[in-house]
């Protein structure tokens, strides 16, 4: 084993928990029963880890192991990292026909005709999606193991989501997962987030997405008395309402986390207060970025606390309807890169 | 309504404390019934004249680098300091600063004894402290000069022969103190109300602690109010003609669960042609008039159409209300500030604007 290969599974397991430490060998199924039994995880996690190297040296495994090591681990613990969300566009005919072996022959002789030095390794999940482990080099170097980039495509279908990728290697990956696919192209989704299936869900439409109608009015069950009934009844009427209105246009069931969403905003000022910035021709030039730990969740309350006027303006309902978090928002209708009107009252 | 076109230094800040303290005989038994009258006299009409001026002069650029020390002003400006406010300073003398960095040195060289076990030889130079003078740093006669303390200490595991390193840095100023409350206070004390410091949080403890016991004066936490990092919104776009504020970053936290921050961030040119038109009304005003001074003043009407026309266009968008949630930090290029009184100034030229916002929040928060 060389010294990369050593700082590699190093650098791996101090990143693993200890918790997951046995779980994750175990399902890597390199190690013998006996192996397994030898490793002590009570101990620091230092002493586990210069018991695998040396059972590592043993076998005289390399990179490959390692980085399978790497891949089970990252499968069952993607939330790390930026995930940006990418859509395939115009499929040719046999695009939906696309098979496992086949997508996995082509990804990679695609990939290698364009990068001299890449290591690719691609794996099958139970949930349909196909993990793809990118170690890129370029003519001079080997590939760098320890920035891998991860690609999840769902086969069969135009969704690709993928994390850690420099703009370099970007127009690569892009080339090599439509020629592999059988589509003709690819575009940014605009939607990105720490949370893989929560990006993956709201892109894909998998989450519930109870949007009511109309929502059941909570007056019936109440009962006390009251000393205004008439102030009582408007008061529960206007809440009624703006509970209806935050859960037409955020549902209301549990919402995927979500942590961000940037709105460029480059429309024009309009303030009857203020005519010399009215008159203007210029637009108003200007970044909004909303954060939370779950951000729509975060607006769902805004929206049903009454922070925000409702009818929710479309800017904030367009997170879940479109199913992504970056906007540009012009006065003149659809400009490139993404296409919205700023709606305007 | 009165125009306050002359509106410089018109505070009705002290008023009610200068006549306090002229009654009291001495600076302890005037601290002790002011905090007691303070307590009394909470609801009455008296105090909301302790408020921030309502007008202030716009800022100027100040060519501070040819009066100061660009050590100095290279530290100032390195750093985000951690503010305070400071009580008056009993006996401190600026001509006895090498005295005072032999006895901080050995205040903390004994505190930080007290933990140890066993002696370390040596233990004794581990800090040394130096006092110095940021000569140029004030605006009035009235302003005491800047105070400037480092902390130099090797580390842990350093050889012999390492040069010490600055471990902590700290500063107390007086930018444009109020001169009726500064002339009112008694001979003895010198007043430095701003108190910076950036470094380990123990270290500032020790400093201040230090400070509490010979100048029997106290400290107390600097926030910074929603009101004062509207101003600095306001005086740091109207610097942009001048100086380039490169962006104007506002964020905000709404009370929603899960909390919502909303960073809000605006194109230098249209933030500047925004605040241009909250002011036109007033300039053309000026116009007419003869006496209007350099660079005119500031009004709290302007800043607060400025606010509103910021949240207005945002709530055009996006229906949400920003007043409903608070305003935490504000930035440009000139710097940047936080309502938890963390604040960083990162261009020499409106570094006495802002000092002087500061000082006078500072001088607010005064128990005294």
């Amino acid at each position: 084993m060389d010294n990369s290969t050593r700082r590699l599974l190093q650098r791996l397991m101090r990143r693993i928990p200890t918790p997951l430490l046995k779980t994750t060998l175990e399902k890597w199924g390199r190690l013998t029963v006996a192996q397994r039994q030898s490793m002590d995880f009570t101990q620091p996690k230092w002493a586990v880890t210069e018991k695998l190297l040396a059972i590592c040296e043993e076998n005289e495994w390399t990179a490959k192991q390692i980085t399978e090591l790497e891949m089970i681990y990252i499968i069952d613990n993607p939330n790390q990292g930026m995930w940006y969300a990418f859509q395939l566009m115009d499929p040719e005919d046999d695009a939906h026909s696309v098979e496992l072996m086949q997508f996995k022959e082509q990804f990679k002789s695609h990939l290698s005709e364009l990068v001299r030095h890449v290591s690719v390794k691609i794996k099958k999940h139970t949930d349909e999606a196909v993990w793809i482990r990118i170690a890129w080099g370029d003519s001079l170097s080997r590939p760098n193991h320890l920035k891998p980039t991860y690609v999840v495509h769902y086969l069969q279908t135009p969704y690709v989501f993928v994390t850690s990728l420099t703009s370099k290697q970007k127009p690569l990956l892009s080339q090599a997962l439509v020629l592999s696919t059988r589509y003709h192209a690819i575009k940014d989704a605009n939607l990105s987030g720490r949370k893989l299936t929560a990006i993956r869900d709201l892109l894909m439409r998998q989450y519930q997405q109870a949007f009511p109608t109309k929502y059941p009015s909570p007056l019936a069950e109440k009962n006390h008395t009251v000393s205004n009934p008439r102030i009582e009844r408007e008061q529960a009427g206007l809440i009624a309402n703006r509970l209806q209105m935050a859960c037409e246009a955020f549902g209301d069931g549990m919402l995927p986390q979500l942590q961000s969403a940037v709105y460029k905003l480059e429309t024009k000022f309009k303030d009857h207060t203020n005519k010399t910035m009215t008159e203007r021709d210029e637009p108003f030039k200007c970044v909004v970025k909303f954060a939370s730990t779950n951000l729509l969740e975060s607006l769902r309350h805004c929206a049903s606390s009454g922070i925000a006027s409702t009818p929710v303006t479309p800017l904030l309902s367009s997170i879940p309807l479109k199913g992504r978090n970056y906007f540009v928002i012009t006065d003149n209708g659809p400009s490139p890169p993404s296409q919205m009107h700023a709606s305007q009252n | 309504m009165e125009r306050p076109h002359n509106s410089v230094a018109r505070t009705p800040l002290n008023s009610v404390i200068v006549q306090r303290r002229s009654k009291s005989k001495n600076y302890r038994q005037s601290y002790r019934s002011c905090l007691g009258a303070a307590s009394r006299f909470s609801l009455t009409p008296a105090l909301t004249a302790r408020r921030l001026n309502t007008s202030r002069r716009a800022p100027k650029s100040h060519n501070i680098t040819e009066k100061v020390n660009p050590e100095h002003l290279a530290l100032l400006l390195k750093m985000e300091w951690k503010l305070s406010y400071v009580t008056p300073l009993y006996q401190f003398r600026h001509t006895q600063l090498k005295s005072y960095s032999r006895q901080l040195s050995a205040f903390i060289a004994a505190e930080k004894q007290q933990g140890m076990a066993v002696e370390v030889e040596g233990s004794h130079s581990s800090f040394r402290v130096s006092f110095s003078v940021v000569q140029g740093m004030t605006e009035t006669d009235d302003d005491a000069e800047t105070v400037l303390i480092q902390i130099h200490s090797k580390p842990l595991f350093a050889g012999q022969d390492e040069p010490q390193r600055s471990v902590w840095s700290g500063w107390l100023t007086c930018i444009n103190g109020n001169p009726d409350y500064l002339r009112s206070l008694p001979k003895d004390f010198i007043c430095l109300p701003l108190f910076g410091s950036s470094g380990p949080e123990g270290l500032t403890a020790l400093v201040k602690s230090w400070f509490q016991q010979n100048f029997d004066c106290c400290f107390g936490p600097l926030e910074i109010s929603h009101t004062s990092l509207q101003w600095l919104v306001a005086l740091w776009t109207n610097c942009h003609t001048e100086s380039s504020i490169q962006h104007l970053k506002m964020i905000w936290t709404l009370p929603v669960v899960p909390p919502l921050q909303i960073t809000y961030t605006v194109n230098p040119q249209d933030a500047w042609e925004l605040w241009s038109s909250v002011r036109k009304d007033r300039q053309e005003e000026n116009e007419g008039r003869e006496q209007v001074e350099e660079g005119g003043s500031i009004d709290i009407e302007e800043v607060m159409r400025f606010m509103q026309g910021l949240k207005s266009h945002f709530y055009r968008h996006f229906r949400l209300d920003l007043s409903a949630g608070s305003l935490k930090q504000v930035s440009t290029a000139l710097g940047s500030a936080k309502d938890s009184g963390r604040v960083k100034i990162s261009n020499s030229r409106y570094m006495i604007t802002t000092l002087t916002l500061l000082t006078e929040c500072a001088l607010l928060k005064m128990p005294i």
